[in-house]
């Protein structure tokens, strides 16, 4: 075990974030309750906003993506069900589509990749998670281990930081095509791999 | 679209990864409005990469953001409430009732790219029309219907009438039928008043029921492609009620 770092207030097993406590919320916030609206805000906003600082790194309009992400919660509320998974996952999913959306639909050029895929494989392991998060992570990280390394880092650093194929391809110094072979090589033995496992 | 479904499994990946073009993001969007299997392959890729996202650092936002959203709701409840049915249609009243069952039904397979509910219900039939006519309404998610398309599929046209459907400053919506396993075809723009187009299929109702109608943002004056290109804001398939 790791020892916690400051930036997991509140942790992740905090019985307020159980999935079951969230689920409630989601719920209550599709029959119109904007209290609980609040309460959802209150529990989650620093996670997506996390979620979403390293995909829009400019902070004001990384708010607004925010407000934009629990406007939609508070219009699609009704359409969370437990299949679509765990109800913050369920959340992070809105909060990593529209940061995404903005980014591309402005043809934002983002600064220079500085971090290593591998940090962020590195965090996979939290002990602070639920025990079934838990599990799903190491499941993840076992699997992207398996990964090439350029194919893995491309994969993390798309889903991690929304960076695009031509952002890869100045880092590897490759063409696009080449990127987005090594995508589809990794995520289709990333698939292999996971569903394999299960 | 490519047949293949490697092909198309590797590109909601993308999709869920955030690496496709915005034409190619703009297609998918489309695909995941009307096929429920290409929902469900992506919800498969959220679920597998999920844990990266949910191990990322928290940072806490400023503290405007809260009221913002406050505003924002405050201002939807506002317009939800002063904005009235089309009271002098009352085939919209009529469909109030199987409106309601089809949202229930409809609620999950409709989170759309978009963030908009869609519900096309099909009317009861009416004395003397036979089985030749359906009425969709197509729906925002508010009680407020934004589309009316009614079909006649003996004579093989469609009626579309605005409602309450707004496109986006210099933008038009365009409406699409995609057929089992076909490529998008353009029904036209939806202007702000009532106009016919003639249904791409040879249409009887088995066959029209097997695809989808879409809303799409484009362009002002409609796709320049011949396919969607933006977001998809509506979608439905004629459901017999």
């Amino acid at each position: 075990m790791r020892a916690s770092p400051s930036r997991h207030a509140p942790p992740a097993d905090d019985p307020k974030r159980s999935d079951a406590a969230l689920a409630r919320l989601v719920a209550a916030v599709a029959r119109r309750d904007e209290a609980a609206l609040r309460t959802l805000y209150d529990r989650t906003a620093a996670k997506l906003f996390g979620v979403i600082l390293r995909i829009q790194a400019d902070r004001g309009m990384a708010e607004d993506v925010l407000q934009d992400v629990y406007l939609r919660v508070w219009q699609n509320a009704a359409s969370y069900s437990p299949e679509a998974g765990r109800p913050l996952a369920w959340l992070c999913t809105i909060a990593r589509n529209r940061a995404i959306d903005g980014l591309r639909r402005r043809h934002e050029v983002q600064g220079p990749v500085t971090e290593d895929g591998e940090d962020w494989v590195e965090r996979l392991a939290d002990p602070h998670d639920s025990a079934g998060a838990i599990l799903d992570g190491h499941a993840l990280r076992a699997c992207l281990d398996r990964l090439e390394a350029m194919h893995r880092d491309c994969i993390v650093l798309a889903y991690c930081e929304g960076r695009s194929r031509e952002d890869l391809a100045l880092r590897y110094d490759r063409p696009v095509s080449t990127i987005k072979t090594w995508l589809h090589r990794g995520l289709a033995a990333l698939r292999g791999c996971l569903d394999g496992a299960a | 679209m490519t047949p293949d479904p490697n092909e198309r499994d590797l590109r909601l990946a993308e999709y869920v990864l955030g690496t496709l073009t915005p034409p190619e993001r703009a297609a998918v969007d489309l695909e995941l409005a009307v096929d429920p299997a290409a929902r469900a392959a992506r919800a498969a890729w959220d679920r597998r990469l999920a844990p990266l996202a949910l191990a990322a650092p928290e940072a806490e936002p400023g503290p405007g953001v809260w009221p913002a959203i406050a505003r924002s709701i405050a201002q939807s409840i506002a317009d939800e409430t002063a904005r009235p049915l089309a009271a002098n249609d009352d085939r919209i009243g009529a469909l109030q009732g199987s409106l309601r069952r089809w949202r229930l039904a409809a609620g999950t397979a409709a989170a759309l790219a978009a963030g908009l509910a869609l519900f096309i219900a099909v009317g009861p039939p009416r004395p003397g029309d036979g089985d030749g006519r359906y009425l969709a309404v197509v729906n925002s998610g508010g009680e407020a219907p934004a589309l009316l398309v009614s079909i006649d599929t003996r004579a093989g046209t469609a009626r579309v009438r605005p409602v309450g459907a707004q496109a986006p400053a210099g933008h038009s919506l365009e409406l699409w039928y995609v057929g089992a396993g076909q490529a998008p075809k353009t029904l036209g723009l939806v202007g702000t008043g009532a106009h016919g187009v003639t249904l791409p299929v040879k249409a009887d109702a088995q066959a029209l029921t097997a695809g989808s109608f879409a809303v799409s943002v484009e362009p002002e004056g409609g796709s320049p492609t011949g396919q969607p290109t933006g977001p998809v804001v509506y979608s439905g398939r004629l459901i017999r009620d």
